[in-house]
């Protein structure tokens, strides 16, 4: 992937991502992981609009244990059990060290975020024209992660403006 | 019989659901595999014994889980065996 005019702080929430794959057992980087990214960056327009619309990196953690959980319990198996029979040493995290690629779904985000930059004219890519691309993907992970903590894609990207705006004044 | 009910191998009706829970099943699976291969480790399983039960090589074994669960049991692991005795 192409890191050109990254700023610091998007290259470290893309970082973060691999590093919230890796916790979740994800062998490839998902564009929820993006998002979780996003969220475990200290500051930013792209966080702060996710907070400002109830989205915390611990709630979009959850929300995405929630959706393992629920896809488990769809071919009838408990992820609880399973958790509680398996004891201490069971744990989702990925505990070798190969590298995992990014997933479809994640690259067409970046993609997406890319040309977010050409149409708002901006000479930089930020944690918000991540944000943005994510949101791109309608029928993507991300987007239903957010839909399941009411949170739509217009909400976010209306936040995302008026922060834009309001750090431009 | 017609088309869904001829079509239908069993699971849920939406693919997506159905594809997620193969890739919800997969992530678990890989934890749980090296939960268990831990659990033996620990309760002085060899690792020709674990591979084994797992039905695959014990040069398979090893190079999956052996450098993971050495880097948490330095030295000897709880109820494992000293060699020879």
């Amino acid at each position: 992937m192409i890191f050109t005019r990254f700023t610091d702080r998007s290259r470290e929430s893309v970082e973060a991502a691999f590093e919230e794959a890796r916790m979740l057992g994800h062998d490839s980087l998902g564009d929820e992981d993006l998002l979780l990214g996003i969220l475990s960056v200290d500051r930013g327009i792209a966080r702060d609009a996710l907070a400002s619309s109830g989205v915390t990196l611990e709630g979009a953690r959850e929300e995405s244990e929630a959706m393992l959980s629920g896809a488990l319990a769809s071919i009838g198996v408990s992820f609880e059990d399973l958790n509680r029979e398996a004891g201490e040493a069971f744990e989702m995290r990925i505990t070798d060290d190969r590298r995992i690629p990014y997933s479809p779904l994640a690259k067409k985000a970046l993609i997406e975020a890319r040309k977010e930059t050409k149409r708002l004219g901006d000479n930089y890519l930020g944690t918000e024209h991540v944000l943005l691309g994510i949101l791109r993907n309608e029928d993507g992970t991300a987007v239903r992660l957010l839909a399941r903590m009411g949170v739509t894609p217009e909400v976010v990207e209306d936040r995302i403006f008026e922060l834009r705006d309001r750090a431009a004044e | 019989m017609d088309e869904k009910t001829r079509t239908r191998v069993g699971g849920p009706e939406d693919p997506r659901v159905g594809l997620e829970a193969v890739v919800a099943l997969r992530r678990t699976l890989e934890a749980l595999e090296a939960a268990q291969v831990e659990n033996a480790f620990v309760a002085g399983w060899s690792w020709a014994r674990i591979a084994e039960v797992l039905g695959v090589s014990r040069q398979a074994v090893h190079k999956k889980h052996a450098a993971r669960i050495k880097a948490r049991y330095p030295g000897q692991p709880p109820g494992r065996k000293r060699r020879g005795l």
